[in-house]
């Protein structure tokens, strides 16, 4: 958002280095490396919005640093340029072919760099909002699981539909021993590519963390404080907020153990009934010595538990007030005897909207307990 | 922009967060809170009388203030909140970190006692 675009200088000549900080300075915010790899750690902290680099220097060349870019999707997308004294015809071709936006060799018209610098940050500019949602559409696929765990006598389903520009919502499950499944929901507070950055970073987390505690507890709260710690310890994602749920699904006591930090609270939807799941404690990242409690929860015949994102509940009715947990509540006892249960649940609250289309983010997890007959049946 | 930023004494400031924080407004509001604790500012009042939306954007530049706070003793609290803003404060469970008083000078009162018995003989 700074008025003056964001230039990355990389060249081991300290006088040529020096004049390009001066004469660049008056138009752009010049930071400078020496070499490749001292340029990929000042990238790190702030991404600029352009790059001119020498190609023959120490540690790490010109070609190895627009590599490593190119192969990082959240600097793919920086403008490149060459300023070398290698000015035969097959480092031109190769420079242009790994993608440099421009190849000026030395000596060279400074002004000429300029305007070049210009322009391209100019062009860029106008392709950065279209290139940001291509890679939150990116993150958004990655976070999601392709396929749900199949259990006889119950009926695991997930419906997600991500916005451009919404938010980190956030799903999962793994297998977590004696036929339990460990199933986490979340969100990351904030909106658009860096709250997807987020979550895709967390959900990292959350993988390594239960893959590492599983064989020592099976407690979701235990599972959940480590997880806040690591949050809000954690360097590259300071600052950030989430609400997550983390479920023990175990179909063979049908029953869900959870614990719930901050999150939507889940609905258990039975054939007449929907009620709240009302334990929950808070939300990640603010506290690193809250506590988390484990929750048991009965799964009776022909119940499902609803979990979702604020999506649903924030979603503006037709009487210009949002849902709320009690309008996503009667929608769930609506949906609950459908064969598409999510389906029928998300077009009666579309119905009911302001809005043709939900505005935010929608996840969904519906988590069914067939009847008894049917469960025999199978 | 619809907050409004008063300063109540040299270490607290009552904020008026208007009808709306949310993604609009959020990183001003940042900024300005950011710049009032440089200045010393130790104790935020939030008054959140007709406030219709806060989203979780604006929650996070509390949250943010919070965590910034605390560890130099300081506090966020909130004052005359709105239902929209009760249903977000009950469903994260940040009633448990944000202290809530039903008017704007009950919190300024709240920090006076809390500062009423100071140490004798210093500065």
């Amino acid at each position: 958002m700074s008025a003056r675009p964001a230039v990355l200088v990389v060249e081991d000549n300290a006088t040529l280095r020096r004049l390009l900080e001066y004469r660049l300075g008056k138009r752009f915010d010049v930071r400078s490396a020496m070499h490749g790899e001292h340029a990929l750690q000042l990238i790190e902290q702030e991404p600029p919005d352009l790059i001119v680099s020498d190609i023959m220097m120490p540690h790490m060349d010109g070609f190895a640093l627009l590599a490593a870019l190119r192969s990082d999707a959240r600097f793919q997308a920086i403008p490149f340029i060459f300023l070398t004294a290698k000015n035969d015809d097959l480092s031109r071709q190769k420079g242009l072919r790994k993608g440099v936006d421009d190849y000026l060799t030395k000596p060279f018209d400074i002004d000429h760099l300029i305007g070049r610098v210009d322009q391209i940050v100019q062009r860029s500019q106008l392709y950065q909002t279209k290139l940001n949602s291509r890679i939150g559409r990116d993150f958004s696929d990655k976070l999601l699981p392709r396929q749900m765990p199949v259990v006889d006598g119950w009926r695991a389903t997930f419906f997600t539909q991500p916005k451009e520009d919404g938010g980190g919502d956030l799903f999962d499950w793994a297998p977590a021993g004696d036929g339990a499944y460990l199933i986490t929901v979340g969100d990351i507070m904030g909106k658009g590519l860096q709250a997807k950055f987020y979550a895709f970073s967390f959900l990292s987390y959350i993988r390594s963390t239960i893959h590492a505690m599983l064989h020592s507890t099976v407690s979701p709260a235990a599972l959940m404080k480590r997880v806040n710690e690591m949050l809000i310890n954690d360097q590259v994602l300071e600052e950030t907020f989430a609400s997550l749920l983390l479920m023990r699904w175990e179909p063979a006591n049908n029953r869900v153990i959870y614990t719930n930090a901050g999150h939507c609270r889940p609905i258990l939807v039975g054939p007449t009934t929907a009620g709240m799941v009302e334990q929950s404690d808070l939300i990640l990242g603010l506290d690193p010595t809250t506590e988390y409690t484990d929750y048991a929860l009965e799964v009776p015949p022909d119940h499902a538990l609803l979990c979702y994102t604020d999506g649903l509940n924030e979603q503006v009715a037709r009487t210009g007030r949002m849902f709320g947990e009690a309008g996503v509540a009667e929608a769930a006892r609506q949906a609950q005897m459908e064969d598409q249960p999510i389906k029928s649940l998300l077009s009666w609250m579309l119905q009911r909207s302001q809005n043709p289309k939900f505005e935010d983010d929608v996840l969904v997890f519906w988590l069914q307990r067939m009847a008894a007959t049917a469960a025999k049946a199978a | 922009m619809s907050f409004t930023i008063q300063k109540t004494s040299s270490s607290a400031v009552v904020i008026r967060v208007g009808k709306a924080l949310d993604f609009r407004n959020a990183a001003e509001f940042k900024a300005a809170c950011q710049e009032h604790a440089r200045q010393g500012v130790r104790y935020f009042v939030l008054d959140f009388s007709g406030t219709g939306i806060l989203d979780s954007t604006g929650l996070g530049v509390i949250f943010s203030l919070y965590r910034q706070l605390t560890p130099g003793g300081g506090q966020v609290v909130f004052a005359s909140v709105s239902r929209p803003v009760q249903v977000v404060v009950q469903l994260t469970r940040t009633y448990k970190v944000f202290r809530q008083f039903p008017t704007v000078d009950a919190a300024i009162q709240a920090q006076h006692a809390a500062q009423a018995p100071r140490p004798t003989g210093t500065a």
